[in-house]
């Protein structure tokens, strides 16, 4: 699905003391099959952004496409449109309102008026997708499991939907390590397998230049940048500027460049820096034994 | 938030806002009692122009204010044809043995009038005091019932905690509501029993949160040795100033004037 984006405005609470515009003429084209990452500080609108995208907000001004159709409009095309978009909010876990984890997972299906037995294959294919055994886990109830296992129970109860375009909002805060590079590795697995759209909101630029192919900058309800993540994510000095950082491995590159050493700085991952140090250091030993 | 909750403090450098909460409570009470103790034409102009002087000094923005009526237009349904079949009079329409009367157009329009006066006093009141204040204001008022035995203390910390979290509350439906209909669930459309199904998916998680937090935040007062009301010390000290006291008087002026209106002209 091609969704369009096309100088959005939103305001929150117009009109009052409260008013609060979030995004100021935001456009954005994101094509079928990408892999977005939307950064930003806190208050940048990526929030308010990707609820747009799933249409539940009402633009102030400007437009949101979603396949031609303009994303929250009331109609039933509008609503065919939405229904292949999945978003799942920052912590989703705070969604979960059924007694056993299948009900919870088949709440979406089920709103889409599935037969029940496509309804419990779904469950199934989708615990298993977020790293849950399903047989251990659907007749639990959600609110006994631990916050991990929760957040797991909420996103499968998204990619049940089985949506063409996946929004994840900030889908790893408060994992732990392992938790965070599992989950994504297996968004990322099934992202290939299904040719989705999927976009990231994240603060952690490990994790964005792991996972997103594209970068889109927010600050200030503005886009100050939008290309391939390697060099958005490398870009120190715009980063900077908005009270953002490059990630660590483009750091130590970065100094180890300004010490004079012939590094690229474009190196976002941890083992693509330390392919990238070894290089630079086969390169300088053989140097020095030739000058010898 | 997309909407302005009735109720809800707005915060705001005014003159209404400056002044003492123990006199805006007061004149509140005053001021939507008054319009059914003085029902005559006079003295509600008085008190409707008196209003809207407050209001324009309150800061609140009008079309906010006016939207806080939204949240009584059944119960102003429900009194207006009440008062329009029940009160006799010189009859201008009439179905069978329902009467409809010229007092008892006149009746229930003005009961809606008072009804309204009554609304937009008390959002002035919430828009223009913060919770804090509205707490503190009720425990020096309350103070001496404290004498007899009321946990007047404990009262008004149940209450600011219930304030402090209104908006809260508001803020996580909306976030529910939003996740729910990403899954597809019907909230404001679709059949009934749709309808039900979107509106429990937004309600168990919000009463879920509601235990967990009330349980935390019961916790976070016991680490910081909260111990009941006992001795404490306040941070805001309320006292009345000039200007407070001037505005009661002028306040219990008006509210004179209207009851003199209504006997003697």
């Amino acid at each position: 699905m091609l969704i369009q984006v096309d100088h959005l405005f939103h305001t929150y609470t117009p009109g009052t003391p409260l008013a609060h515009t979030a995004l100021r003429g935001v456009s954005v084209e994101i094509s079928a099959g990408e892999r977005i990452g939307i950064l930003g500080p806190t208050g940048s609108g990526k929030s308010t952004l990707v609820q747009h995208l799933a249409g539940l907000l009402e633009p102030t001004d400007g437009w949101v496409w979603l396949d031609g159709v303009a994303a929250h409009e009331r109609s039933a095309t509008a609503r065919a449109r939405r229904r292949r978009v999945g978003l799942a909010l920052q912590y989703p876990e705070d969604q979960i309102f059924e007694r056993t984890v299948f009900r919870e997972v088949a709440f979406g299906p089920r709103n889409l008026g599935l037969e029940e037995a496509e309804i419990a294959a779904r469950v199934r294919w989708a615990l298993e997708m977020v790293g849950l055994d399903p047989a251990a886990m659907v007749e639990r109830v959600p609110f006994t499991l631990s916050g991990g296992e929760m957040r797991r129970v909420a996103l499968a109860s998204i990619v049940s939907l089985r949506p063409e375009v996946l929004i994840l909002d900030e889908p790893t805060a408060g994992l732990d390590p392992r938790g965070r590079e599992e989950l994504l590795a297996r968004v990322l697995a099934w992202q290939k397998e299904a040719g989705a759209t999927l976009i990231l909101v994240s603060h952690n630029l490990e994790e964005l230049a792991r996972v997103a192919e594209r970068a889109v900058v927010l600050t200030e309800g503005r886009v100050v940048a939008d290309g391939p993540v390697r060099q958005v994510l490398s870009d120190g000095e715009s980063l900077r500027s908005i009270g953002l950082d490059v990630p660590q491995p483009v750091a130590l590159l970065q100094a180890l460049r300004q010490a004079g050493w012939e590094v690229r700085t474009d190196r976002l991952l941890a083992e693509e820096a330390v392919d990238e140090i070894a290089r630079a250091w086969a390169l300088r030993m053989g140097c020095r034994r030739e000058s010898a | 938030m997309n909407m302005l909750v009735p109720g809800m403090y707005v915060a705001a450098d005014s003159a209404l806002h400056r002044l003492d909460p123990r006199v805006k409570m007061g004149a509140a009470l005053l001021l939507t009692a008054l319009p059914f103790a003085a029902p005559g034409l006079s003295s509600t102009l008085l008190i409707s122009v008196f209003v809207v002087a407050v209001a324009l000094l309150s800061a609140a923005p009008l079309s906010a204010l006016l939207r806080t009526l939204r949240s009584v237009f059944w119960l102003g349904c429900f009194m207006f044809i009440f008062h329009l079949f029940t009160t006799p009079g010189q009859p201008l329409v009439a179905w069978g043995t329902m009467t409809v009367t010229r007092e008892g157009l006149l009746a229930g329009g003005m009961q809606i009038y008072r009804l309204c006066l009554l609304v937009i006093v008390a959002s002035l009141l919430t828009f223009t005091t913060s919770p804090s204040q509205l707490a503190h204001g009720l425990e020096s008022l309350l103070g001496p019932l404290a004498r007899v035995g009321l946990p007047v203390r404990e009262l008004a910390m149940v209450l600011t905690i219930a304030l402090r979290f209104v908006p809260v509350f508001f803020e996580e439906i909306e976030k529910i509501t939003k996740a729910q209909r990403a899954r597809g669930a019907d909230v404001r459309s679709g059949r009934p029993w749709q309808r039900v199904r979107g509106w429990v998916s937004v309600f168990v998680p919000i009463f879920v949160k509601a235990f967990r937090r009330a349980e935390e935040l019961a916790t976070a007062m016991e680490a910081r040795g909260f111990r009941g009301a006992q001795h404490r010390t306040r941070l805001i000290e309320l006292r009345l100033t000039r200007r407070d006291l001037a505005a009661a008087l002028f306040v219990l002026a008006v509210g004179a004037a209207a009851l003199g209106m209504d006997r003697w002209m």
